[in-house]
């Protein structure tokens, strides 16, 4: 279904100019059409299959700092230039000045893969009844699997009054298992999935299997496992999503919307120490595969790496075009959105901290006593005050430096300042996992990584007192 | 069948109940039961920062999503493309991707109803587009202004406005033919008071179906109100606690715990409402039904999004469970005695039908905030929560979440509270519920729930 052959610079020059003619700092014109497809199973069926494809354009004029955001579902020429009517009416808040619709070469992220969507319904059916299957085959305690098969093809054009179009073209794919287990009254789940950005290929068969098997022995694992405590204590966080711990207790707060709003308990910390001398902290929108990478942001502006931390020092926010100029500072490649309907805000792309040199098992060894958090539900946090939580959904206790009983899930609280300082010890494991960001009522894919490593003391929310 | 080169457009005269009529027609040669769901929205949003307009969104949105069932097979489609081309490639689209699906012996599309559609005047109010954009603007700005006002109050993060005027149609192969148009207006506040980092934050909301009903200074103070009264709070000793939830905390428990009642949860093992029927499941004090038909609640509709009537289904009473909730399928697969409780919805019309909860009403006690607090006596006023989307897990029912408030002691509102968790399950926290308030309030923001401040015993609560 996929037909609309591109937004042109000469269409886009005078959609622009229309939207400025009545004065305006900053305008920009985002182009989208993605398809997607998505197949969920459950009870051993796939009992859905969706497709569809979103085609629409948004239009956004900004003066004085006042955004003016308007899309319709819609790409032609007729629909842009009467949203550039609408909009450029709502702009005209008095005189100003035109502002003069920069003009250049067409960059062009991929040009080759224009061709019709092959929606791969079939393939995705099989992958998830592997699933199924690999995960029903654990135990007999295995009560439900939930799989989902998921892929899009996303191709944006970007032309703005400060830069010439752009385009690019993002494909993800993603497959995910939840399983519950059951003993008696005792319901347990457990959750992980596979992401794949840059084509449409699919997971390989042994690859599903194994992460259902694993998923499933995880829930069923979890039948056994006692309440978590209650109380303060050492935190060792697993690699991988555990990254969610500085996405939240840090990342969210270097975005530099909340920097301008002063709504950040980083505000005026560039150039301070934010942690110990052995942590350091990336945003790295560029990096081959990960999740939350992509050719250019939302904006047009190339993504690559942004070092937030280093040697625990805080060096640098996340920014996008409007945040930017009004804070004067550098673009880093942030300005994302979820679609067009959207508009664009400073978002993390893939966000980690750089390994230790410790093994895990050193770090563990090291440890007399804690919680060891193995898998994680995802987070939240008030960037004003740096207060966040994040879920644990598989954890064990750390006894005299061993892995010990299994405990169940539990939520971690802290300040994001205080949480940073207190980070003791980084193994050398980094893994970067695929999870989903919100914010602004937008989600984007986001990467999260993180080595293990060990939080000298949080407050961990159990049951057990 | 056209090719896209000439593509006429659907002209904005035609109704939705005309574009679904017009998708339907194009699939009557084919085998598979066809439904058409078509969405025309108009939406508002405007954002205040600073005493300034921040942002002003301005949106249409259109667009139209097919399910098909062929061979037992369901397979949904959607598209915001109107062009006759469009809406022909939308209904062979969704029979063919249907293939990818299996025989799901239990899935049916929505029977007409019998009677007609409850009439439910006051949901559209021609108010919310003929009010200018000027007089929304000075409502945002008000609104922000109100909590500034406040002292103590450092920074308003946002000022935000939003209002929608949607029109919804749903036809289907077995006859079916439900239209309907709805309003809404929300503003909300969420400002910061203190500094440094004790900074804490308050949100405070108007809501209703017409601009004219909202109250943007109050809800600007509400929100002033909130943070203030939490700067200073520090982390209470871990131990047992009876908390007394605010409504606001009361009503996002309840939407997350209830939608563990869907029937579709139930039947696959999901739920640990299951083979509970009857059962006490809650204190003998929580009553709560599913009102799909209560003006005040956002989710009123005639219908539900596949259109079968809403209506008020009695989920808890005096503690014992009375009914899951049921779209026609769940109820296809409880068996012949079962029907569907007109709890269908989507996010819109890209996202094909699931069960979940209309608004979800808390019958209320007796009392407010002050006379619950002086029952209780000693133990924690729970204003605020962060994290229930990864601290709540649906199946298993285990609830551990970030709050904050103050303390309660000799039946007094005292010290603030913050860093600290609660941690529960869904069964053990609706046991323990000791007393339900009489001050309900509807709540748009985690769903629609009308909730009073609610007394629970015994609950964990981890702090310093």
């Amino acid at each position: 279904m996929l037909t609309y052959e591109g937004l042109t610079q000469d269409l886009a020059d005078r959609v622009l100019a229309h939207v400025l003619k009545r004065g305006g700092d900053l305008a920009d014109l985002y182009v989208e059409e993605k398809t997607s497809l998505s197949l969920r199973l459950e009870d051993g069926r796939v009992e859905e299959a969706v497709s569809g494809v979103d085609r629409g354009a948004s239009l956004r004029v900004v003066r004085d700092a006042s955004s003016v955001f308007g899309y319709v579902d819609a790409v032609e020429e007729g629909d842009l230039m009467r949203l550039a009517r609408e909009l450029g009416a709502a702009n005209a808040v008095g005189g100003g000045e035109a502002v003069a619709v920069h003009s250049g070469a067409v960059s062009t992220g991929d040009k080759a893969a224009v061709a019709s969507a092959e929606h791969h319904a079939a393939r995705g059916a099989r992958l998830l009844k592997i699933a199924d299957v690999s995960a029903r085959t654990v135990s007999a305690e295995v009560r439900q699997v939930v799989a989902s098969y998921g892929e899009s093809r996303q191709r944006v054009w970007i032309a703005g009054s400060y830069a010439p179009l752009t385009s690019d073209l993002r494909q993800r794919v993603m497959l995910s298992v939840t399983v519950t287990a059951q003993r008696n009254g005792l319901l347990q789940t457990a959750h992980d999935s596979l992401a794949y950005v840059g084509g449409l290929e699919a997971p390989d068969e042994g690859t599903v299997r194994a992460l259902a098997s694993e998923v499933a022995c995880r829930a069923v694992a979890l039948l056994d496992s006692r309440p978590a405590p209650a109380g303060r204590m050492p935190v060792v966080l697993a690699n991988g999503f555990g990254g969610v711990l500085f996405h939240e207790a840090c990342g969210h707060g270097l975005e530099a919307d909340h920097v301008l709003k002063r709504s950040s308990v980083w505000v005026g910390k560039v150039g301070q120490r934010v942690a110990p001398e052995h942590v350091f902290a990336y945003d790295d929108g560029s990096l081959p595969c990960m999740w939350g990478s992509s050719g250019c942001d939302d904006e047009g502006m190339a993504c690559g790496r942004t070092v937030l931390i280093e040697a625990g020092i805080l060096t640098g926010y996340l920014t996008d075009r409007l945040r930017a100029s009004q804070l004067r500072l550098a673009l880093t490649g942030n300005g994302r959105r979820q679609d067009f309907r959207h508009l664009p805000y400073p978002r993390m792309t893939n966000t980690f901290i750089g390994p230790g040199v410790q093994t895990v098992a050193e770090l563990i060894a090291d440890t007399p006593y804690g919680l060891y958090a193995r898998a994680f539900s995802g987070g939240q946090v008030n960037p004003a005050s740096g207060e966040f939580v994040f879920g644990v959904s598989e954890a064990y206790l750390i006894e005299k430096g061993r892995v010990t009983a299994p405990l169940r899930g539990a939520t971690l609280i802290g300040s994001g300042p205080e949480i940073l300082q207190a980070i003791d010890a980084i193994a050398n494991d980094l893994v970067i996992k695929p999870g989903t960001c919100g914010k602004e009522g937008q989600s984007v894919p986001v990467g999260t990584g993180q080595p293990t490593l060990r939080i000298r003391e949080m407050t961990v929310g159990g049951t057990t007192t | 069948m056209n090719g896209p080169g000439s593509r006429p457009r659907i002209t904005e005269e035609q109704s939705p109940l005309e574009v679904a009529k017009a998708v339907l027609a194009r699939g009557v040669h084919l085998s598979a039961e066809l439904e058409v769901y078509v969405s025309y929205g108009s939406t508002v949003e405007i954002s205040a920062f600073g005493g300034n307009v921040e942002s002003i969104v301005r949106a249409r949105p259109r667009g139209v999503g097919v399910r098909a069932l062929s061979r037992g097979r369901m397979g949904y489609v959607f598209t915001a493309d109107l062009s006759p081309w469009g809406l022909d490639q939308v209904v062979a689209e969704a029979v063919s991707v249907s293939e990818a699906a299996d025989v799901d012996p239990y899935m049916a599309l929505a029977d007409p109803p019998d009677q007609p559609y409850p009439n439910l005047p006051g949901l559209w109010s021609p108010d919310v587009n003929m009010t200018d954009l000027a007089t929304k603007t000075r409502m945002t700005l008000e609104a922000e202004a109100a909590a500034l006002s406040v002292s103590g109050v450092e920074t308003v993060e946002a000022s935000v406005y939003f209002d929608e005027d949607e029109r919804v149609a749903i036809v289907s192969t077995k006859g079916l033919q439900a239209e309907t148009q709805r309003s809404f207006c929300l503003l909300y506040v969420w400002a910061h008071a203190g500094e440094g980092s004790d900074r804490q934050s308050g949100i405070g909301f108007t809501a209703g179906r017409t601009p004219g009903l909202l109250n943007p200074e109050k809800a600007g103070r509400e929100a002033a109100e909130k943070a203030r009264v939490l700067v200073g709070g520090r982390p209470c000793p871990t131990g047992v606690y009876t908390v007394v939830l605010a409504r606001e905390v009361a009503a996002a428990l309840i939407a997350c715990i209830i939608p563990a009642l869907s029937a579709d949860a139930v039947q696959k093992g999901r739920s640990v409402f299951a083979r509970k029927m009857g059962e006490h499941v809650a204190s003998s004090c929580l009553t709560v039904r599913d009102d799909g038909l209560a003006l005040e609640g956002a989710a009123a509709s005639p219908f539900d999004d596949e259109g079968v009537p809403r209506q008020v289904t009695s989920l808890l009473e005096q503690g014992a469970l009375r009914s899951y909730l049921y779209d026609t399928r769940a109820a296809r697969r409880a068996g012949p005695s079962f029907h569907s409780t007109g709890n269908a919805a989507r996010s819109g019309y890209r996202a094909a039908p699931s069960v979940a909860p209309s608004n979800l009403v808390v019958e209320p006690g007796e009392g407010d905030l002050l006379s619950v607090v002086e029952r209780v006596g000693d133990g924690l006023y729970v204003e605020s929560v962060i994290g229930l989307h990864s601290g709540i897990n649906p199946v298993s029912g285990e609830i551990s979440i970030g709050v904050a408030g103050r303390r309660i002691s000799e039946g007094c509102l005292g010290e603030a509270v913050c860093g600290i968790t609660l941690a529960s399950d869904f069964l053990a926290l609706l046991g323990s519920v000791r007393e339900v308030a009489g001050d309900n309030r509807w709540i748009p923001l985690y769903g629609s729930v009308c909730a009073p401040t609610m007394a629970v015993e015994n609950v964990v609560v981890s702090g310093g």
